[in-house]
């Protein structure tokens, strides 16, 4: 490709992807902002302060119950999914189409057909509004992936290093925390993180089963929409996107370009 | 080579490490058939009528009937189906330019790769906000339409968020969907892509041949299914129609939620039976699409 | 059908020098091999006949034509890669036909030369095939009729022998040899592995760190070693260095009558192969020749390597002879007309 060529297609990209952060930035640092003014009238922090330490907290609240929740997720969907991608990944069995079948299938179902049918029964089992209760239905959405991930890694995996660290002297217990888990550990935080992303920007499933009680931020950031002070919304908004950024340039750092190829 | 040797080494070995297969299965099963099969299933008697707690537990295709039988439901099936067609689609041909192009820009401007990605892990719902200040009458590009002068005043804006072509929608899907799309692209052409070309180029194809004949059919599989993913995730999605959707008609999630969470308690069934039905669309989608792949493949008109 | 000639070939690769000062010159319908270890630069050679990078100075001629400028689908080059890279999309027989299709030939034109290639390649009736279903061979032949159903001037071949095992490669090796016998193509092929290419090749040239070091027929590469790394790539051993001085080469060992001439009164280096010194068992047997003693034996099969220690010396002899048994009198004799002394030795003046 010609110089001016690559030069305009990366300046294409960083103008697309660029645009929305800087929508969003102006907005949450305007204090008066009256059309048709192409940059606001007055500037200021008004917004932020505002979303870090006024309404009781409420942004930080949100923001930690986000948290909680899709590490807790993430981490459940981890391990629940490393065996059974190693039996998929290692072996060939009978039935082995199907049950592949069945559980990548929430990957393309959406999950308000789920939550809805859910909701009734976890209500009856004092599952709703409950911090548990969110993370299961996070859980049948992120397991998928994180299966899908590793299923991938152990496709790729030699087993035969545990049969000659065993006949070096290893203990299977041994085996599997020092031969298995330092081999897999890539794909292990990759499938982690996009269980985290995925579990981060749940709206709908967490707000039906969450009944309203359990705030994280998509649930917060809605509710803001709806108030339309549009400083306060931009600044929530940013906040949201935060993780990305950290779990972006940590892939960059820590497992190469294009570690994150399937995050949805 | 290597590889694919121990693989299969690997696989025709039977031994597990010491846990029967089935142990090693059953957790993601269990979670899988217990959250997700039983929930589609209590949707299903939900939807049916089946509610114990209100003393109605008579199976009835009432509310599949009303909820098929609503004119308005129609208008719905066809907004959600026009906008995520139309965003996939427009996604999965912008991907494979974007794909092209960044591996031709290969090692060079890697911050570009980087920001390319950041899209990746935005909340479909962030870009849904940046989209409305963007594009609302009084948003940035309005602005930016005055200030140089095109319009005056905001309603001679055209209407881009809870329009009726759902241009809001489709956009913010698009530049969610893209990178997805061309990431997995990219690595079907790093794994196998420039061999083949290399390979084509020895036996005379042009530039046009080898993108018409290599470089396509390589990308189809991984194209097909990246592609079959967004337009599922387009077909159900509940945040971005409705942020920048029209009130009417509103998009089949919306509605599902609109009436699953109707103060009348007697809605909540159709709601469901909404959700069910947009299940089915979204199933039926990717069983036509396998079996046109099939026909497709033995008429030998891709792989 | 061509001639191939390389005119002071330089290709850099992010300023490191890959390949430097290389000649060579294939003729028409001849088989040449371009032999050297991995990492020698024998590929990076191939890539750039083929059109897949540019040399960084020199000329590629086809024909007597430069190609240089030529992108390699406007080359009369097909080159068959390591990996047998066949389109998965496509069947056995659509691979074969691919070039065919790409240069506007017509379905039924198509048709026959590709049954006629099949037949050619022993893959009769695997034309419907996928290409998955094959085996590592197999898959290896459709390459190869991919590459000859063009009937390119040139046909390049990297490694096509590597993936696969051992009495597969020498089944193919006869295959490759019978069709090039018959279809008189030009080719240029890749291998690390000398007798390979001391099989296969009518021409030889033989690469180390990117240079030429030596090209010629087999045989000249072989007996007549232009240096001792040369000579040492073949598996030679036994290096003496020492003056030559009226048909005796004067070294550590004594004097051993060669029937080298030239260079009187200069340092040079001798070798001779280990299996050229004769080894008699019996010390009183034959007059003549050096005494030793057995040190060292590694039975090899066909032939037994033994080092034996002359005085101070050890020399490496491959012999036939009988069982030795360690520390067991021997005698060697080196017959003069084995004896090879190196034109110039660069190291030693």
């Amino acid at each position: 490709m010609k110089r001016s060529g690559r030069f305009s297609a990366a300046a294409t990209i960083l103008a697309a992807v660029g645009l929305p952060f800087a929508t969003l930035g102006l907005w949450s640092l305007a204090d008066r902002w009256f059309f048709p003014g192409l940059l606001p009238q007055s500037w200021g922090l008004r917004a932020w302060s505002y979303i870090l330490t006024s309404a009781g907290g409420q942004v930080v609240n949100a923001l930690w119950q986000s948290v909680a929740v899709a590490a807790v997720t993430a981490a459940a969907a981890v391990l629940v999914a490393l065996p059974a991608a190693r039996a998929l990944g290692l072996y060939e069995f009978r039935g082995k189409d199907p049950l592949s079948v069945l559980l990548t299938l929430p990957i393309i179902v959406p999950p308000l057909s789920v939550a809805m049918g859910l909701h009734l029964w976890f209500i009856r089992m004092g599952l709703a509004e409950t911090f548990i209760g969110v993370v299961a239905v996070h859980l049948t959405f992120c397991l998928p992936y994180a299966v899908f991930v590793l299923w991938g890694v152990f496709a790729n995996y030699n087993p035969d290093f545990e049969s000659q660290a065993r006949s070096l002297g290893a203990s299977r217990p041994a085996v599997w925390l020092r031969v298995m888990l330092p081999m897999i550990m890539p794909g292990i935080v990759v499938a982690g993180l996009f269980a985290f992303l995925l579990s981060w920007s749940q709206y709908l499933s967490t707000l039906i089963i969450g009944g309203g009680r359990l705030i994280t931020l998509p649930v917060l950031l809605f509710a803001l929409m709806g108030s339309g002070d549009r400083p306060v919304a931009a600044a929530v908004s940013l906040v949201f996107v935060m993780p990305a950024f950290v779990a972006l340039l940590f892939s960059a750092r820590h497992l190469g370009g294009r570690s994150l190829a399937g995050v949805r | 080579m290597d590889r694919a040797e121990t693989g299969v080494d690997a696989r025709t070995r039977r031994g597990t490490g010491g846990m029967p297969l089935a142990m090693l299965l059953l957790p993601a099963l269990a979670v899988t058939v217990l959250l997700f099969g039983g929930g589609l299933a209590l949707g299903v008697l939900q939807a049916l009528g089946y509610l114990p707690g209100a003393g109605l537990t008579r199976l009835t295709g009432a509310h599949f009937i009303r909820v098929l039988s609503d004119p308005d439901f129609f208008l719905s099936f066809g907004i959600t189906l026009y906008v995520s067609v139309v965003s996939t689609l427009l996604a999965a041909g912008i991907s494979v330019i974007a794909a092209l192009v960044l591996d031709r820009l290969a090692g060079q401007y890697r911050p570009v790769h980087f920001i390319f990605q950041l899209p990746l892990t935005v909340p479909h719902l962030v870009i849904a906000v940046a989209v409305m200040f963007l594009l609302a009458p009084a948003g940035l590009l309005a602005r930016i339409a005055v200030a140089v002068g095109l319009i005056q005043t905001p309603a001679e804006f055209p209407l881009l968020v809870n329009d009726r072509w759902s241009v809001g929608i489709i956009l913010t899907y698009v530049w969610k969907e893209i990178p997805f799309i061309t990431l997995m692209l990219l690595a079907v052409l790093r794994n196998t892509g420039r061999d083949l070309i290399d390979v084509g180029r020895t036996l005379k194809a042009s530039a046009w041949q080898r993108f018409r004949h290599i470089t396509l059919p390589t990308l189809f599989p991984a194209l097909g299914a990246a592609s079959l993913i967004v337009f599922a995730y387009t077909f159900g999605a509940f945040e971005v129609p409705y942020l920048l959707g029209r009130t009417h008609p509103m998009t089949l999630p919306v509605r599902a939620y609109k009436d699953y969470s109707d103060i009348d308690l007697m809605a909540r069934p159709e709601g469901i039976a909404t959700g069910l039905l947009i299940a089915l669309v979204v199933a039926a989608a990717v069983v036509i699409a396998q079996a046109l792949t099939r026909a497709a493949r033995r008429r030998g008109i891709v792989i | 059908m061509g001639s191939l000639v390389l005119k002071d070939l330089a290709i850099h690769y992010d300023r490191q020098v890959v390949v430097e000062d290389f000649n060579l010159a294939i003729g028409e319908g001849e088989m040449a091999a371009l032999l050297g270890p991995s990492g020698a630069g024998k590929t990076t050679i191939l890539k750039a006949v083929a059109g897949l990078l540019a040399p960084t100075r020199g000329d590629i001629l086809i024909d007597g034509r430069a190609v240089n400028t030529l992108p390699p689908e406007k080359r009369d080059v097909v080159m068959v890669f390591q990996k047998p890279l066949l389109f998965p999309f496509m069947n056995v027989a659509q691979n074969i036909a691919f070039g065919l299709k790409m240069r506007g030939d017509g379905s039924e034109r198509r048709r026959t030369a590709v049954s006629r290639i099949l037949e050619l390649t022993r893959l009769e009736g695997l034309g419907g095939r996928k290409v998955h279903a094959l085996s590592g061979g197999q898959q290896q032949r459709v390459a190869l009729a991919r590459a000859l159903v063009l009937e390119p001037a040139v046909l390049l071949m990297d490694e096509p022998l590597s993936n696969l095992d051992a009495n597969l490669r020498q089944e193919m090796r006869e295959l490759i040899l019978s069709i090039q016998s018959e279809l008189k193509i030009t080719t240029l092929f890749v291998t690390h592995d000398q007798s390979e290419a001391l099989m296969m090749a009518q021409r030889l040239a033989l690469l180390l760190g990117g240079r030429l070091r030596q090209a010629g027929t087999p045989q000249d590469l072989f007996h007549r070693p232009a240096d001792p790394e040369v000579a040492r790539f073949f598996g030679g051993g036994n290096f003496f260095k020492g003056r030559l001085q009226g048909g005796v080469f004067e070294c550590a060992l004594g004097r051993l009558p060669v029937s080298a001439a030239s260079g009187n009164g200069h340092v040079r280096t001798a070798t001779i192969r280990p299996e050229d010194i004769q080894l008699t068992l019996d010390a009183a047997g034959r007059p003549g020749g050096l005494a030793g003693r057995v040190v060292r034996t590694r039975f090899e099969g066909t032939a037994t390597r033994a080092w034996i220690e002359c005085d101070v010396h050890e020399v490496m002899v491959l012999t036939a002879a009988g069982e030795l048994t360690l520390g067991q009198e021997v005698r060697l004799h080196f017959p003069p007309e084995k004896i090879r002394v190196f034109p110039e030795d660069k190291a030693s003046e």
